[in-house]
């Protein structure tokens, strides 16, 4: 593990043109301490997804670099797991294959790699349910088995794309409150992106702001300082949430707007 | 379903019906038993091939025929339909050529062949090779760049190899789009064996057929017919069974009446 103190990874100076006339990164820099949870908020098509993307090097910036633990990232994030905003599970893999398939593409036996994704469905609540294929289970079972693909890789980064987006409300809330959990056990730095001001908060210690695209850039930093472990159910409550939603949403308010006037 | 029964017995209606009417149109005249024969004399001539035991080599060559070409134009089809996807440069420079090459009606090919390979299996093997091979072909193709970009994105962070890649996620993805064109191929290889053996062969139902027109037996030609149409039904079938139990991970449409 790393200094508490150095960044897990730093983006610096991040510029993006896709086809060489649309540009929807510039200048963008970020840092996320080791250990901490970032969330990027920003309005819709601001670009979210293409940091996100180049922080896990499956996009290379047009300008500036990537550092993860120091290094300049080239190629893929091997230090990262990524949950997507789709579907990433392979449907024709069951569930078990499906949370085994990061140990056996870093050359683990099968049967190795099976045994433990068992112990990691366990820890998400889907036991019993090793030998379904994801079309069987609903979208919040196919969620907590996305979470145990990407944490049985025992990454040191977790990239998370608006993971939740498409869940209602209440799974929603309990699939936060176990992001938390795995987080809190486990100490990985994660880069949580979501247009959802209220996600945000609610999750992280850093909620950055990005601006509304084309050119977007993160246009503020805010420290949540609320104590942990957080109870997601009654966090809203908190006045000093509530100050903190007031004060985050008036930057995020004008990008919002932008991006109304924008289309 | 409540229709299921009441489906199968109107189907077997239509069946009985139409070789009714055959059989009864020719015994009243009004069919020429020379040009039509009879449902009848057909029964009785695939009855005979059975028992005599005549139509065994004959069957056996059009089928290993047939199972080479589909084999060898699989195989071809697959690795070339991947090959062409992952390279996409390749696939421009070589575009116009693959067309051309489709575009040609394989029958013509056949005398060619016929030259090349000889009255042996192997002229009829690559005429039913050069049909087959183009519906996988594009069938794969399609099927590896339509794969899902999250899922290969996935799999990449999971830590997956250009082999891991095509493994795990590109060869499954594209299995579906391969599969419905083996129903196609499987049909088509037979027809281009049959069409090779028709025009010269020493063996073969077609090679049967074929012998049986030059002496006006029309008898004959149903009767080989027969024998072909319940042989691809018969291999369909099979590869029904395989499908359903490699795609076991989708989830499954409701049954149509066709299946």
């Amino acid at each position: 593990m790393a200094s508490p103190s150095q960044p897990a990874i730093e983006l610096r100076g991040i510029t993006h043109t896709f086809g060489g006339s649309f540009t929807a990164l510039k200048e963008a820099g970020l840092e996320a301490t080791a250990g901490s949870f970032v969330s990027v908020v920003g309005p819709s098509g601001c670009g979210k997804s293409t940091l996100l993307n180049i922080a896990a090097g499956l996009l290379s910036p047009s300008q500036g670099e990537v550092r993860v633990f120091g290094q300049r990232l080239e190629g893929i994030n091997r230090r990262a797991a990524y949950m997507f905003q789709q579907d990433a599970l392979l449907p024709w893999k069951t569930v078990r294959e499906n949370v085994a398939l990061g140990l056996v593409f870093r050359g683990k036996e099968m049967p190795v790699a099976l045994r433990e994704a068992d112990g990691w469905l366990t820890r998400v609540g889907l036991d019993g349910f090793g030998n379904s294929f994801p079309y069987q289970l609903s979208g919040g079972m196919r969620k907590r088995a996305a979470m145990a693909q990407c944490w049985i890789t025992a990454p040191d980064i977790v990239l998370m794309d608006e993971p939740f987006a498409a869940l209602d409300v209440h799974t929603r809330m309990r699939m936060q409150q176990e992001v938390l959990e795995l987080w809190g056990n486990a100490g990985q730095t994660v880069l949580f992106i979501t247009h959802e001001l209220e996600e945000a908060i609610a999750l992280a210690d850093v909620v950055a702001v990005l601006s509304a695209g084309p050119e977007s850039r993160i246009i503020a930093e805010h420290r949540v300082d609320l104590e942990r472990p957080r109870n997601l159910v009654d966090i809203r409550l908190d006045p000093r949430y509530q100050e903190l939603y007031r004060k985050i949403w008036g930057d995020l308010r004008e990008e919002v707007l932008k991006s109304f006037a924008g289309r | 379903m409540p229709g299921g029964n009441w489906i199968r017995v109107w189907q077997l209606a239509v069946g009985v019906a139409a070789l009714g009417a055959w059989e009864g149109g020719v015994r009243a005249g009004l069919l020429d038993q020379f040009f039509f024969s009879r449902p009848s004399d057909i029964g009785a001539r695939l009855g005979e091939w059975l028992r005599s035991g005549s139509i065994w080599a004959h069957l056996g060559t059009t089928l290993a025929e047939a199972a080479l070409a589909f084999l060898i134009g699989v195989a071809l089809g697959v690795a070339m339909g991947f090959a062409l996807a992952r390279m996409p440069r390749l696939a421009a420079v070589l575009d116009p050529y693959i067309r051309i090459a489709n575009a040609l009606p394989r029958v013509v090919l056949a005398p060619i062949f016929l030259l090349w390979f000889g009255l042996g299996i192997w002229s009829k093997v690559a005429l039913g090779v050069t049909v087959v091979f183009f519906i996988v072909f594009f069938n794969t193709w399609q099927g590896v760049r339509e794969v899902d970009p999250v899922l290969v994105n996935n799999a990449r962070m999971l830590g997956a190899s250009e082999r891991q890649l095509t493994r795990h996620v590109l060869l499954p993805s594209a299995l579906s789009w391969i599969f419905s064109s083996l129903h196609i191929s499987i049909g088509f290889a037979m027809i281009a064996v049959v069409v090779g053996e028709y025009l010269g062969a020493s063996r073969g139902v077609g090679y049967l057929i074929a012998q049986a027109e030059g002496v006006f037996d029309t008898t004959g030609v149903f009767a080989g017919m027969a024998v072909l149409a319940a042989v691809v039904l018969a291999v369909g079938a099979g590869v029904n069974r395989l499908e359903l139990w490699l795609l076991r991970w989708k989830p499954r449409v409701p049954d149509s009446t066709y299946q």
